[in-house]
């Protein structure tokens, strides 16, 4: 049977060994905070400046002022100027510049002439997304400029696409962004807890623990309980920090955020309590937390690419991993502001993961005591 | 001296055998990470869901909503009835973006609505853009039906370098070995003295004839080998398997590999060195690894970051790791090209490694 009091001396001792060793309490309160204000900076792109190099072999004033018509919007930059076919390719085989372009001979007097007019681009593929805004960013600045140029008046588009964007009208990264990292960095309280229950595995103090009346799942309720407690403090923290230093909008209830964030944080440490029962060294633990949550949630969850739904390992990988839904809970409560309604679908699946995972752990830890 | 740093050595990997669930994540791990990571992000952003609501029901509404669905980025999934269709299809998240064609469209087409939900930024300006894409292209076969061609006056030749298809993936691919190879490694290197000090075994190793330097070594080498096996499987898997491209010189990649690798260990030696207990190493891992990731020019190219970021990666060696990784293996860059990226690796691997060792001897004494 278990105790309500025998879990609250666990807790109680919990609380006491994050309280006294600042570089812990940090671990568990600050650290999310901290992370989400570091990493939102970085992800935050807007513009993405490429650079190019330029073998210009009409010198004509035309062909300078196209040129300079090309970097009207700063997306695109003329770093180099080259005279020679020959020293294109070093550029890009080191990376100074993005791409290259090549300006023929009689390249004013074509134009002149109302006839097309021959440019070479060479853009370097290495990076597919780059490459492609750079030949994207050359096609219709190129196109502007001849409209200008060539007499004619711009010509209307026959239609017209009149583009909005809801709950992100700015398409501004930045709101994206931090709710979504904010699922990324909410993972430090479950290390947190990976550590605890390992540490005394590894220091020989459960076995102390182990000869009280506290019995096995009243030890795990009790660490689940403080690591939980923390974790949203430290929700609230990293929350302040996306709302009143990145000016995020918080558009749905905190409450009902709050609550998904207990029932993530139940998800990713059911998993880790599952993963602990074989786990004998904070080594080990580090290396699974590392594996299992922190680096697939970068490149799975959702964070920057929509989670991809063409390959099947991926998409089993990425609904199995917890932080893939409160990336979308995150993500909705923030900008589109909606109820419990438009969460749970992901609010279930965490839901059914933690308690799922426990109930596991639970039958495991029996047969061995047994 | 080789006998005790040896006998160090066989210590270090006993672990593994005691502990098989280390030796199988560090192991096994990070091949199947790179299984992983190399599908998902194979393709880029493809096949978004799209609503449409075509308040026009004619022959060439109807056209346009073939060709949007015939993109590789979309994909038509509902026809919605009403803009409240629309918005609750947008606010469940069932789709991604959702085109109105108005009454009216087939005798004066002039203008359709797109709907974007700006919830994932970058989502949103690539199916944007894919939009736009298909009605110029939609705009101009009509204008061409009309007799009203608008004549190409610049001619593009466009010349892709490296990877003229474009592939997503030869490009993660590089990025994703350093990467892995990064965590094993640091992960690996950063615990070993922290381990000892907490469990009360380093006194006892600082009783024996060991030299610090030996004491480092010992503790070095083993992770060096882990990462370096790591690498080598991994780097056979994705010429195997993904069939990447080895431009560059094998032998020049090797030697860099283990530039980097060693530049790692000695900064996890380091941390091991500063921190008192494992919790407080696995913090410091754990904050240098996001900071890293993000810093390393994975995700976000550094070139875009502001200026005092881009000051700070220079002193992340995972950052020009990633330059000579991708430069070897898709531009078959040589020794000319990557000098700057290597002088700048061993810089930062000899500065780790003399602070590791000063701070080891401090905190024995």
């Amino acid at each position: 049977m278990m105790s309500l009091r025998r879990t609250a001396a666990i807790v109680r001792k919990e609380m006491l060994h994050i309280s006294r060793d600042p570089r812990h309490l940090f671990l568990v309160t600050l650290s999310p905070a901290f992370l989400l204000f570091l990493l939102s900076y970085i992800f935050s792109f807007e513009v993405h400046q490429l650079s190019l190099a330029v073998l210009d072999l009409d010198r004509s004033p035309l062909s300078r002022r196209y040129l300079a018509s090309l970097t009207a919007d700063r997306e695109l930059r003329l770093t180099h100027a080259v005279d020679r076919y020959e020293a294109i390719l070093p550029l890009l085989v080191d990376g100074q510049a993005d791409g290259a372009l090549i300006i023929p001979p009689g390249f004013a007097e074509a134009i002149q002439r109302g006839q097309p007019a021959q440019i070479q681009a060479v853009v370097d593929g290495t990076d597919p997304f780059a490459a492609s805004q750079a030949l994207a960013a050359l096609s219709s600045r190129s196109g502007m400029f001849v409209a200008g140029t060539a007499g004619q008046p711009v010509r209307s588009k026959p239609i017209e696409v009149r583009s909005q964007v809801w709950y992100n009208a700015g398409l501004e990264s930045l709101l994206s962004m931090v709710p979504g990292l904010l699922a990324i960095v909410l993972v430090m309280p479950t290390l947190a807890l990976a550590l605890a229950l390992t540490r005394e595995k590894e220091s020989g103090t459960l076995e102390g623990l182990m000869v009280t009346p506290i019995s096995g799942p009243e030890y795990i309720a009790g660490k689940l309980l403080a690591y939980l407690g923390t974790g949203l403090i430290s929700t609230i923290l990293a929350s302040l920090v996306a709302v009143l230093w990145f000016r995020v909008p918080f558009r749905g209830s905190f409450p009902l955020y709050l609550l998904l964030a207990g029932i993530y944080f139940l998800a990713c440490m059911g998993v880790t309590v599952l993963i602990g029962s074989f786990v004998r060294s904070q080594q080990t633990a580090m290396f699974a937390v590392l594996l299992i949550f922190i680096v697939p949630s970068f490149f799975l969850a959702g964070l920057i690419n929509p989670v991809s739904t063409e390959s099947l390992p991926s998409l089993l990988t990425s609904y199995a991993l917890p932080t893939t839904h409160f990336v979308q809970i995150s993500r909705i409560l923030f900008l589109k502001g909606l109820g419990l309604a438009a969460v749970a679908r992901p609010a279930l699946i965490l839901a059914g993961m933690g308690p799922g995972a426990l109930a596991i752990s639970l039958c495991l830890f029996r047969k061995k005591v047994a | 001296m080789l006998v005790r740093i040896s006998t160090l050595i066989v210590k270090e990997l006993t672990q593994f055998r005691r502990d098989w669930l280390l030796a199988l994540f560090i192991l096994l791990a990070p091949a199947l990470q790179l299984l992983l990571l190399a599908q998902a992000i194979e393709r880029g952003i493809h096949e978004q869901p799209l609503a449409v609501l075509d308040l026009d029901r004619s022959r060439l509404s109807r056209q346009l909503v073939l060709s949007l669905d015939n993109t590789r980025e979309l994909r038509l999934r509902f026809y919605a009835g009403s803009m409240d269709q629309v918005r609750s299809l947008l606010d469940g998240g069932q789709v991604r973006l959702a085109v109105v064609i108005p009454a009216g469209f087939a005798r004066s087409p002039q203008q359709i609505q797109v709907i974007a939900d700006g919830t994932n930024t970058v989502a949103a300006a690539i199916t944007m853009s894919a939009v736009s894409g298909v009605v110029n292209r939609f705009a101009s076969d009509l204008a061409a039906g009309y007799g009203l061609v608008m004549p190409e006056l610049i001619d593009f030749r466009t010349d892709t370098r490296f990877n003229p298809t474009m592939n997503f993936r030869d490009f993660s691919i590089p990025a994703q070995l350093g990467f892995i190879t990064y965590q094993v490694t640091l992960a690996m290197a950063s615990l070993g003295l922290a381990r000892e000090r907490e469990l009360g075994t380093l006194e006892q190793l600082m009783v024996t004839p060991l030299h610090r330097f030996e004491l480092a070594l010992g503790k070095g080498i083993p992770a060096m080998a882990v990462g370096a096996l790591n690498f080598a499987v991994m780097w056979l898997i994705s010429l195997a398997l993904f069939r990447m491209p080895m431009r560059g010189s094998p032998l020049l990649l090797a030697a860099l590999t283990l530039l980097f690798i060693t530049a790692e260990v000695n900064w996890g030696l380091l941390i091991s060195a500063i921190s008192r207990t494992q919790q407080q190493a696995i913090l410091f891992v754990f904050i240098q690894a996001m900071v890293d990731i993000a810093l390393s020019g994975f995700i976000v190219q550094v070139r875009n970051m502001p200026a005092l970021l881009q000051a700070l990666s220079r002193f992340v060696p995972l950052q020009h790791y990633l330059v000579i990784i991708r430069s070897i293996m898709l531009k078959g860059a040589g020794w000319e090209e990557l000098g700057p990226q290597a002088t700048a690796l061993a810089a930062l691997s000899l500065a780790a490694a003399l602070l590791a060792l000063r701070t080891v001897a401090r905190r024995v004494e």
